[in-house]
């Protein structure tokens, strides 16, 4: 029964939540080797099955989860997951990936994705024991915490070996920046509010054991990949810093350009000091661990052993710490307290920051009163307040109820100019780091396809490409000037789309393969070892110019998606925030704004260099059947949606 | 984290023994991160596929960030040998242990349940019991380690190691290993024993863990 499809399952899982019906389907090789797995095989049912007619909240919206096609192998960092689905922040596109042991669980029990549609009219889960699958009454688990659920669902299936999915209070409340957490806050699928959409589906969990195998077809050329693998880590500069501080390491990033959006993307120097990555390396980290198979090691968890929050044990990333700088907080153990109630309730900290801080700044201007916050002084810094508004989020108490539409519906709301205070991209709350200055780094959060994201690109490549790369692979040396560059930032842009795309088809982790210090590793990891790793386990020939192009198919994908649901150029942008007001706060930054006819200008380049339509932002007919997308390039043509 | 020294003198008196680290405490750096690679490598090893079902060596996970790797222990009075009905628990014609022979085995279980340490492993598709063999001497495990946490170590290594671990005991304040310990701050002393690590991570639960 020793599975030999490579290191694919076989078996697509279908499960109507609705009608209670479960469905095994073959999987098809023709459209794995396509769509080769995570959020190709995501983004491609979703365009097949969820039009524009569905809600994100209607039962026939569908809750995909896709392992990696490497995930199972002993790959390197191969342990992502995605989760896709129509979006209820963005309307649009939407997906989320994570670590964990679920995917793996999901594949050694034959699975190579779960489809999960309708609704059910009481609160289940979803148990999968290699061929037994069953919905079961979730009665008991309702109104748990992430990690209560995980315990439970442990004990109740005598068994440490599974792996489970679970949402928290927030996504059974339909919270829009809940999340989906795999074994308990193991790892998130955090953005998109795609834990809203397992709530109202009232799916509270999926616990899944596997025993079978994930197979390998050529050992031997897997053995040489894994020691190419590992002299390339031994060597980029990029790695011994995220095994020493973890996620933590990118403060320094920040500090060196001074782009750090505190206090609502206002400021870009902040008092960072007490978060130094070494503050939590010294005082609060447990150790360094790692996700499934990852050598390079930058997973943190964190305990706080005396004060206040004594007793509190966690996972934290850089992001947390990021956005409570975008609320003013700069106290570690606030910071590491803020991450373990979002990981409790099942909420997004990025979304969460964000939304805090909008409703900061709204106090700030009067347009939310103390009477609205019940006596809450919600101002920047005051971290007391961060734990309650996010409680209040969490449970959709008093204004909490409103937060928690996420900072662009909360600001139509509140009307009074308020959304110039929401910080989003097509309704997706900012992440990472403050744009101004970096024209290509604010293009890249308004071409992402599932709204403000700095893991759909890698624009930092050009902080590291040499000119001559740049002429080389992006037409112009001027493409790795960072502030100044113009020519060549377009497809800059879309080339590294495609290429990260790559490690969210394949499920491997953006640090390990997609962050570099050199565009010479970093092709290396991203691109060669990637593919030579999907060709020894699958026995496929693919070249890594037809790997790039899968990546560039996904992505188009969900681009079509979105501009079926009516998005073109005009969703395309960023907060007017960039644009207008010059960062402040002093440090390397201070003063920029994002020029607007810069924005445009590589805008225009990106859209031209990815085939699409340069006023429309609409993606050409031509296009598409390059790629092999002809069915979508149909449907488009029938809607009058194509460039 | 501690270390297991385990040997893998069964048989022969007077042999060389083997011992199969799992951290060493002479480097206190080391500590195992939980990415299970060592699982994965051994069942491509031993199974010529990816399954931890299929793995000799486990990573257990106790507490939030807490991780141990755990592998046959080489017992002096292996209780995994004596349990077994059809004596297909047997000496290794060359190595200084004892290996399942997959022929003998019918997959009763016996062993399975007798292994105080909980570590012999069964394989649900040929329906045999599964023991480290540590790889002919050179474990699979050891060479794919991305901590470096395992090793196996001649008699001389071994001695080496005894004697630091010894004279950390002695000096009893070896802060540098001591901070590079799962829950460091509530341990005196090193952790010399699996057991008493697993109450460290006992600890690390009721403290706030979930």
């Amino acid at each position: 029964m020793a599975r030999k499809k490579g290191s694919y399952a076989g078996k697509i899982l279908r499960v109507d939540l609705s009608s209670g019906k479960i469905e095994k389907q073959d999987l098809d090789f023709d459209f794995a080797h396509k769509y080769i797995g995570g959020r190709g095989f995501g983004s491609r049912v979703l365009y097949n099955e969820v039009p524009p007619e569905v809600a994100p909240l209607d039962p026939e919206n569908r809750l995909i989860f896709t392992p990696g096609a490497l995930f199972g192998t002993a790959v390197p960092a191969a342990s992502r997951t995605t989760a896709t689905a129509k979006s209820p922040v963005t309307e649009m596109f939407g997906d989320g990936h994570s670590s964990g042991h679920w995917g793996s669980l999901l594949k050694s029990a034959g699975y190579d994705q779960l489809i999960i549609q309708g609704a059910a009219e009481k609160p289940v889960y979803l148990s999968i024991d290699n061929d037994r699958v069953e919905i079961r009454d979730a009665k008991h688990l309702w109104g748990k915490s992430n990690m209560e659920t995980n315990e439970s669902l442990l004990e109740t299936h005598g068994s440490r070996e599974i792996g489970t999915l679970s949402i928290g209070p927030a996504g059974e409340k339909k919270v829009r920046l809940a999340c989906i957490f795999s074994d308990g806050i193991m790892g998130t699928f955090a953005r998109t509010g795609i834990g809203a959409v397992m709530g109202s589906k009232n799916l509270k969990a999926v616990a899944t054991r596997g025993t079978g195998d994930v197979g390998i077809v050529d050992i031997e050329a897997f053995k040489k990949a894994y020691q190419d693998y590992l002299q390339v880590i031994a060597v980029d500069p990029y790695v011994p810093p995220a095994t020493k501080y973890g996620t933590c390491r990118f403060m320094y990033h920040r500090v060196k350009f001074g782009i750090h959006g505190a206090n609502n993307w206002r400021l870009g120097d902040f008092d960072w000091k007490p978060l130094d990555p070494e503050v939590f390396r010294s005082d609060y980290q447990i150790k360094a661990s790692a996700c499934p198979m990852c050598p390079v090691r930058c997973r943190r968890e964190y305990r706080i052993s005396t004060g206040k929050y004594a007793g509190t044990v966690t996972k934290l990333e850089w992001e947390t710490i990021a956005r409570c700088m975008t609320c003013g907080v700069n106290d570690p153990e606030a910071v590491i307290y803020f991450s373990h109630l979002c990981n409790q309730y099942g909420l997004d900290v990025e979304g969460m920051g964000d939304t805090i801080a909008f409703a900061m700044e709204c106090f700030e201007k009067g347009l939310i009163s103390e009477k609205e916050t019940e006596g809450l002084r919600l101002v920047f810094g005051n971290s007391d307040a961060l734990m309650e508004i996010t409680r209040r989020i969490a449970y959709r108490e008093g204004l909490g109820d409103l937060l928690a539409e996420g900072s662009l519906r909360a600001a139509r709301a509140i009307g009074q100019g308020a959304e110039k205070y929401a910080m989003q991209v097509k309704g997706s709350e900012m992440s990472a780091a403050d744009p101004r200055g970096m024209p290509v780094r604010a293009v890249s959060y308004a071409t992402s396809t599932r709204g403000s994201d700095h893991l759909r690109s890698n624009p930092y490549v050009e902080e590291l490409i040499t000119p001559e790369e740049a002429l080389q692979h992006f037409g112009s040396k001027e493409a790795a000037d960072i502030f100044q560059g113009l020519k060549g930032k377009g497809r800059l842009l879309a080339w590294s789309e495609n290429f990260v795309t790559i490690g969210d088809l394949l499920g491997l982790c953006k640090f390990a393969y997609y962050r570099s210090a050199t565009f010479g590793y970093l092709r290396r990891k991203g691109v060669e070892l990637a593919t030579r790793f999907y060709n020894a386990c699958n026995g496929t020939r693919l070249s890594e110019e037809e790997m790039l192009q899968a990546g560039e198919r996904a992505f188009n994908m969900e681009k079509a998606f979105n501009v079926r649901e009516g998005a073109g150029r005009e969703k395309d942008i960023i907060p007017e925030r960039f644009f207008k007001e010059a960062l402040a706060g002093g440090g390397p930054s201070n003063g920029a704004v994002v020029d607007r006819e810069k924005f445009d200008l590589i805008l225009d380049e990106y859209y031209g260099s990815r085939g699409w339509n340069e006023k429309t932002g609409l993606p050409k007919k031509e296009t598409l059947e390059t790629l092999g997308l002809h069915d979508i390039a149909e449907d488009l043509g029938k809607r009058k949606r194509l460039g | 984290m501690p270390r297991t020294s385990t040997t893998a003198g069964v048989r022969k008196k007077g042999a060389k023994r083997r011992v199969l680290y799992v951290s060493l405490p002479d480097q206190p750096d080391r500590i195992c991160s939980g990415c299970e690679t060592c699982q994965l490598m051994c069942s491509l090893e031993k199974a010529g596929a990816f399954n931890p079902k299929k793995s000799r060596i486990k990573v257990l996970p106790l507490a939030v960030g807490i991780t141990i790797p755990i592998t046959c222990q080489q017992c002096e009075d292996p209780a995994c040998q004596k349990a077994c009905p059809e004596k297909a628990i047997v000496p290794h014609p060359k190595l200084n242990l004892l290996v399942v022979d997959e022929k003998k085995c019918t997959g009763c279980l016996a062993c399975v349940g007798a292994c105080p340490y909980g570590i012999m492993g069964y394989d649900p598709e040929k329906k045999i019991a599964l023991k480290c063999d540590l790889c002919e001497g050179n474990p699979v495990c050891v060479q794919s380690c991305p901590s470096k946490v395992l090793e196996l170590a001649g008699p001389q290594r071994s001695a080496e190691i005894n004697r630091r671990r010894f004279a950390a005991i002695l000096a009893n304040e070896d802060t540098a290993a001591r901070n590079n310990l799962a829950g460091a701050e509530q341990i005196k002393t090193l952790p010399r024993t699996l057991t008493l690590l697993a109450a460290q991570g006992a600890k690390a639960i009721t403290e706030g863990g979930r």
